[in-house]
């Protein structure tokens, strides 16, 4: 919302030592949040008016005249212009050297200079509307027609922007931070918020009390739950013509285009004081205005022939025909005010929030007027409504006549009564406030306060009892604000020793992510959850138990995830674009249907829970595959967790044949590593490049209570370290091998694999590096003979390997 | 005979100084004072001299025959300390061997940053599903039945249930606030807690919005608690994460489940508080609002609102990122893209 501080300034005396950037900042520290502070005289700079007090022909031009123009300075300055409506006497605006100008209205703003034209020179230039921001106050439907102030006050020299009052500052308020303020949505409100802040006196404004013996004009509310008032002023004697210029800068300044007196009128109205207003031309209501719902299938013609289908809930404005409005909503054709109106019904009515945010969200419609009705305004604001509309009218028409007025008022805004202990301010505002200055600064926002043994009655004002202030919580709000929040002495914490946080499952959540960043050697990636369903697809991820959102970003995102796996899939095809080797991970919750419970029975949510998962990408599959191993391998050693194992038991759908391994804890299948099946890398169009990937559940994996590190003396005695390099059958698998030997020996590690021209068909060479020793003593080499004699007969034995000759 | 032993010495220690390496040192050590050296020569034929020139003779000898050994001693710790380990010369500005790569994500970052501000403060870390129900993610906190912000044009409801209420109208939640009654209902007051997490809104992106980012709430609830506390709060965990003080601000600010509400402000990092381009020129960045916890919302977590108060505060943790690094497209933070994470490290 747009805020003049030319408006505010009807209302309030502000103090000259007070600046418009102090008003800001201090109204977003305690009302409403000021973006930006507007200067609107700055494109008028060096625009002043000028007296034309000689015009003598071009010597080289018939259709220039050359002005002598009085422009407040010592001399008169000598102008070259063509304008069409040039006359010595004529008060016109000139742009002086140095200034900006929109050239004939279009454009970006052009530096006017001092120049020759056809060789007779020219101090800057006389204007049409359009070039200098004017076309608001001024027409100019040929551009040859230059600005005439005609009677307007001004003296020569005069800037133009304090002619037609633009000599203004705007302050741009967020409107998200007057939500919950209806009173705000008017200057009035807020110059109650800057007179409260300022301990200034605020204007009241005119009172016009209607004369009770006028004819009346009949009003029929059929839904005072939604409309609780209802108020029909018929006045004669209005015409088409313009507004004065200070009602247009006003309007113009606060965001609005003139359009004519009597739609500014009621525009004005509504800026002023919040009160939206409505203006029916006369002849188009026949008899009456009723105030009831549509009638199934009735439609509302709108002023482009277009018809709007109502339904049963929507409120109306009808005449005794038919719907004319949707009530605070939009007008229809009959409500239009046209240039041949001469007498108009004006409504200045109260409906109820509720109805207008309904009926607007359905036709997804918001106007000036219902964004203001969606807040609640309270009923008497229909008084003050009219009060400002009969004011203005009896100024910009001072021959129109009231001739009949109607009102209906069922329901009354009632005022907010509320309880306030003193204990309850003091303990929560953290400082003790005199009685007196809490009912003062009360006061200043229209609280009545009345002392009670323990604290106070407060009533609020009726602009904030629709909803804002309803409990003591708002009152002290109102009162912290208005102190100023950064007044208040802050206090620290109390300290207590009770309570040591212990979270161990948190602590393994963090444990799992640096273990993978700053061990492995991965980078955290985010996801989004909703997946692209052609990634999911191509990890063979069956849908029927997916969770899907009401109304995706895209229909094709309209799964959420169920694993990891398809996203991880995305992000590697995107950064391959610019990258041959990464590893990328994703810790992020995966959803599935089913039941839980988190906080009470009666909420029943899908299954939700917490996915591990990891890609690692290059060109060596098996080296890939057996790193990914070797992440899972080490990781409850280093993240302080319950062991896992690894086991191969069923394939995951995107998982190469035989390339894959499941996660296993206390017998359950808690994730899986596998090679990226080559259909899963090309559905998901991913060429050249292997995959070996992870997923773990991740709210399976158990925390240590503590580290877990055992402490072993050191061997007393020397090891003996010896290599195997042993000839085994394809099929025989390394653990097998470990299996056959390991409670022989103190260490046993894999050293290679290897096939090739000195090793037989269906056979292959694995070395293994192991060391023995003794508990009682340093083994002589008899001992070493028998010791190394047993674990190779174990081997021929369990493994049918056979020793290879070095 | 003195004066060849004056020979001797000077010729020793020429030699001696000419050795380049260990082994050629050990040679001239054989030859100035091993058996065959010529010292020795001297010394064996002192016999067939006269009893006083056997003495001074036999003196000098000796004598050159120490001085022999400490320069000889010396040359070789010259030698060694003039060694190098390798034994080529290596372009010592050619790059290092890089340190395999992985970082955590920069809003994870922030994040522990902020467990660690919180944790050292004795606030428990809180986790909340993202799917949550409309009466955690907006009865509870006292919004309006029709609030906007319940509309399908707002937030993401679960398809099959956008059409029914409370419990039963399912949605990715759209703040975390939800997690407050939550944690309230299973661990009662008083309460310390921060739940970090992402938070879901349906809306056009730009580089400003997101339909997914992160926020990092906190909550005390205790009795007696002035809302003044939440301040030194704020300061104190900004403090902690940037390693230095961050002027705060405190302002009037609205939300359904706060009264009163304000919004908190920091100062911008970019400009230093003077005005620029990321703070729109007013120095400020909105990075926190907060309140007082609504009467309703603690009622909805079973607790008497006469005898409790807290206060929330809830951090943009995009923002605060945004804020922290520069950067200046809010849709870099779901990528993926390496380029963009490989910088936080």
């Amino acid at each position: 919302m747009k805020v003049s501080l030319n408006w505010i300034r009807r209302y309030i005396d502000i103090p000259a030592d007070l600046t418009d950037e102090q008003i800001a900042y201090d109204l977003t520290m305690r009302t409403v949040e000021v973006e930006d502070v507007v200067n609107t005289a700055e494109k008028y700079h060096d625009i002043v008016v000028g007296r034309i007090t000689e015009i003598q022909a071009h010597p080289n031009a018939d259709l220039l005249k050359i002005c002598i123009v009085d422009i407040g300075e010592a001399e008169p300055v000598q102008i070259v212009c063509g304008g069409s409506n040039l006359y010595e006497g004529e008060n016109v605006v000139v742009s002086k050297p140095g200034s900006f100008v929109v050239w004939h209205g279009e454009g970006e703003p052009v530096k006017i200079k001092e120049t020759k034209m056809r060789g007779v020179p020219s101090y800057g230039m006389i204007c049409a509307a359009s070039e200098v921001y004017l076309d608001p106050f001024f027409h100019d439907d040929d551009e040859r027609v230059i600005v005439d102030l005609g009677d307007t006050p001004c003296t020569p020299g005069q800037n133009v922007a304090e002619v037609v009052g633009m000599d203004d500052t705007v302050l741009e308020i967020d409107n998200k931070s007057l939500t919950n303020r209806p009173d705000l949505w008017g200057h009035y409100g807020i110059a109650r918020e800057i007179a409260a802040i300022y301990d200034l006196k605020l204007k009241t404004l005119p009172h016009i009390s209607i004369d009770r013996d006028l004819p009346g004009f009949p009003v029929d509310i059929k839904e005072p739950q939604k409309c609780n008032r209802y108020d029909a002023l018929v006045i004669d004697n209005v015409y088409d013509k313009e507004s004065p210029l200070w009602i247009k800068s006003l309007l113009i300044n606060a965001g609005m285009r003139p359009i004519n007196a009597i739609v500014d009128i009621t525009n004005y109205v509504m800026l002023a004081v919040g009160q939206p207003t409505h203006g029916f031309d006369r002849t188009h209501v026949v008899d009456k205005i009723i105030v009831r719902n549509a009638a199934k299938g009735e439609k509302l013609e709108l002023l482009d022939g277009n018809k709007l289908d109502l339904t049963e809930s929507d409120l109306v404005i009808c005449d005794a025909e038919e719907p004319m409005a949707l009530a605070g909503i939009r007008g229809g054709r009959k409500d239009s005010i046209l240039p041949e109106t001469t007498s108009i019904v004006l409504e200045v009515a109260d409906f109820t929030a509720e109805t207008i945010r309904k009926t607007g969200s359905r036709f997804d419609e918001k106007t000036d007027s219902s964004i203001r009705y969606e807040k609640g305004i309270d009923t008497e604001r229909v008084d003050l409504g009219i009060s400002v509309a009969l004011s203005l009218f009896n100024e910009v028409f001072p021959e129109i006549q009231l001739v009949a007025y109607g009102s209906q008022y069922p329901v009354h805004t009632e005022k907010q009564i509320i309880e306030v202990t003193q204990d309850f301010l003091d303990r929560r505002l953290g400082t003790v406030l005199e009685k007196d200055e809490i009912k003062k600064i009360l006061t200043r926002l229209g609280y009545d306060i009345e002392f009670t043994d323990n604290g106070y009655m407060v009533t609020a004002p009726v602009w904030r009892s629709t909803g804002d202030v309803s409990i003591k919580d708002d009152v002290l709000g109102d009162l912290a604000r208005l102190i100023g929040y950064e007044n208040f002495e802050a206090k620290p914490f109390p300290v207590n020793f009770e309570h040591a946080v212990r979270q161990p499952k948190q602590n393994l959540d963090r444990r799992l992510r640096e273990y993978l960043a700053f061990r492995c050697g991965f980078n955290e990636v985010f996801t989004y959850p909703w997946i692209d369903e052609k990634f999911i697809e191509a990890a063979n991820i069956d849908v029927s138990k997916a969770i899907d959102l009401a109304t995706p970003p895209a229909p094709e995102l309209r799964h959420l995830r169920q694993s990891l796996i398809p996203g991880l899939l995305e992000a590697s095809m995107k950064n391959l674009r610019y990258f041959d080797e990464f590893n990328i991970f994703e810790m992020a919750q995966v959803f599935e249907k089913g039941e839980m419970h988190p906080s009470s029975d009666e909420e029943t949510l899908p299954m939700q829970s917490m996915h591990l998962a990891g890609m690692l990408v290059g060109n060596d599959p098996k080296m890939l595959f057996f790193k990914a191993k070797g992440v899972i391998e080490s990781m409850a050693g280093y993240c302080h967790m319950e062991e896992i194992t690894l086991k191969q038991e069923t394939q995951p759908g995107w998982a190469d044949n035989g390339t894959y391994l499941n996660v296993i804890m206390d017998g359950e299948v808690i994730g899986d590593i596998g090679i990226v099946s080559v259909p899963t890398m090309n559905n998901a169009g991913i060429r050249r490049t292997s995959i070996a990937a992870f997923e773990l559940d991740e709210t399976k994996l158990v925390p240590l209570a503590s580290r877990n590190n055992e402490f072993k003396h050191l061997p007393q005695f020397p090891l003996v370290e010896e290599d195997l390099s042993l000839l085994v059958d394809e099929d025989v698998t390394w653990e097998s091998i470990r299996e056959a030997i390991k409670f022989m020996v103190k260490d046993l590690q894999f050293v290679e694999e290897y096939r090739g021209k000195q090793i037989p068909d269906g056979k292959k060479s694995v070395m293994l590096r192991l060391k023995i020793g003794s508990d009682e003593g340093t083994m002589n080499a008899k001992q070493i003979d028998r010791k190394m004699k047993g674990i190779i007969s174990a081997l021929q034995k369990k493994c049918k390997a056979e020793l290879r000759d070095e | 005979m003195l004066n060849r032993l004056e020979e001797i010495r000077k010729r020793g220690l020429e030699k001696i100084g000419e050795a380049a390496d260990l082994d050629k040192l050990q040679e001239t050590r054989r030859e100035l004072t091993g058996k065959k050296g010529e010292l020795t020569e001297v010394l064996k034929g002192l016999g067939k001299l006269e009893p006083d020139e056997k003495r001074s003779v036999g003196m000098k000898a000796n004598e050159i025959k120490t001085f022999f050994a400490d320069k000889i001693k010396e040359r070789e710790e010259q030698i060694i300390a003039s060694q190098s380990a390798l034994d080529e010369d290596i372009d010592v500005t050619l790059p290092g061997t890089m340190v395999p790569g992985g970082a955590l994500h920069p809003i994870t970052q922030m994040c522990y940053d902020l467990n660690d501000a919180f944790l050292s403060l004795g606030f428990e870390i809180f986790n909340e599903d993202d799917i949550s129900s409309e009466k955690y993610a907006f009865d509870n906190l006292n919004f309006p039945p029709d609030h906007p912000a319940r509309a399908t044009m707002d937030t993401y409801w679960i398809d099959g249930t956008e059409n029914k209420n409370g419990t039963e109208r399912l949605c990715m939640r759209p703040h975390l606030t939800g997690a407050s009654v939550r944690y309230l209902l299973q661990h009662g007051a008083p309460a310390r807690f921060v739940y970090p997490g992402r938070v879901y809104r349906n809306e056009n992106t730009d580089a400003r919005h997101e339909r997914a980012f992160f926020q990092y709430e906190a909550l005390v609830v205790d009795k007696d608690l002035s809302f003044s506390s939440g301040k030194v709060m704020i300061q104190t965990i900004l403090e902690k994460v940037f390693g230095r003080k961050i002027k705060v601000r405190m302002r009037e600010g609205f939300f359904p489940f706060t009264e009163p509400g304000y919004e908190i402000d920091m100062e911008c990092l970019v400009c230093g508080g003077k005005g620029c381009r990321v703070c729109n020129n007013v120095g400020w960045i909105e990075v926190m609002p907060g309140g007082v916890i609504h009467p309703n919302v603690l009622k909805a977590a079973n607790l008497d609102p006469d005898e409790w108060s807290g206060f929330y505060t809830n951090i943009g943790l995009d923002r605060l990122v945004m804020m922290r690094y520069g950067v200046d497209d809010v849709r870099l933070f779901h990528s993926a893209d390496l380029r963009f994470l490989s910088q936080f490290k």
